[in-house]
């Protein structure tokens, strides 16, 4: 995948500044009900029972304050990416126990047969893991700060 | 909801599950997850939740969908543009209104999900 089109993946409907749930669970439903709305889908239930089945395996909170809660549903059609910020922090039982507070949430359908979901994942974590990338993500406020963000990150 | 919009989304629910302990069982997959730093150790967890949502499902159901996926990677294939997405063949239009019954393809014998 070329860098330049992970930017493409973050629509700003799907990008959310002041994510206000404290648990894991509520944070995962605000994030999945912004991808029902965005795509029209009707089964919520089934999205968010696959990301706490993921969660069950093993916390996806990996890196300092971040998590990517992921993985396979037929309830979508595409590659769907959520950006949320969570300015007072979330428990997500992350493995430095500290609070999460930014999330990239990726759900694909089974038939991404290119596995275009872990490059998109693995290239987001490699970005995550450099600092000063981190604070800019942290730091964006809006759809424009964080698509500053991304050109200059990806560029 | 009927029961058989709840059946239909178990079985959506237990392919998302089983794709999910496929891929953790994967060499390649799984390797590639924890090089990003993934955790995937609680596999039994993944077991006993399918556990649970078996145990919801019929048991003429459960044993469609076994046998099904016996035979194909994805038993469970979502419907688009009225075309089953497993082999592309038609499906007739009144399955989607189809209230009393869980709708499998004609042509190739998966099982539908209307999304």
């Amino acid at each position: 995948m070329a860098a330049q089109g992970l930017a493409s993946y973050f629509q700003e409907p799907l990008c959310i500044f002041d994510l206000t749930s404290p648990s894991k669970r509520d944070a995962l439903v605000e994030m999945v009900d912004a991808i029902c709305t965005q795509h029209r889908i009707k089964d919520r239930d089934i999205i968010l029972e696959m990301l706490l089945n993921r969660e069950s395996l093993g916390s996806t909170a990996i890196a300092q304050g971040v998590a990517f809660p992921h993985g396979r549903t037929l309830a979508v059609r595409d590659l769907s990416l959520v950006f949320a910020r969570s300015p007072a922090g979330v428990d997500f039982d992350a493995m430095d126990k500290e609070p999460t507070h930014l999330f990239f949430l990726i759900i694909a359908p089974p038939q991404d047969k290119d596995n275009l979901y872990l490059q998109v994942l693995g290239q987001i974590v490699n970005l995550i893991k450099d600092d000063a990338v981190r604070e800019r993500f942290l730091a964006a406020k809006d759809y424009a700060e964080l698509r500053n963000v991304l050109e200059q990150v990806t560029a | 909801m009927t029961e058989t919009k709840d059946q239909a989304k178990l079985l959506v629910a237990l392919q998302d599950l089983d794709h999910m302990i496929k891929e953790v069982q994967d060499a390649k997959t799984a390797a590639e997850l924890k090089d990003m730093g993934f955790q995937m150790d609680n596999v039994g967890e993944l077991k006993n939740a399918r556990d649970k949502i078996t145990a919801q499902i019929r048991p003429q159901l459960l044993n469609r969908y076994e046998r099904v996926s016996g035979s194909y990677e994805r038993t469970v294939v979502p419907v688009v543009n009225e075309l089953c997405t497993g082999c592309f063949a038609k499906v007739p239009t009144s399955f989607r209104y189809e209230k009393h019954a869980v709708m499998t393809c004609e042509s190739c014998g998966r099982i539908l999900y209307f999304i």
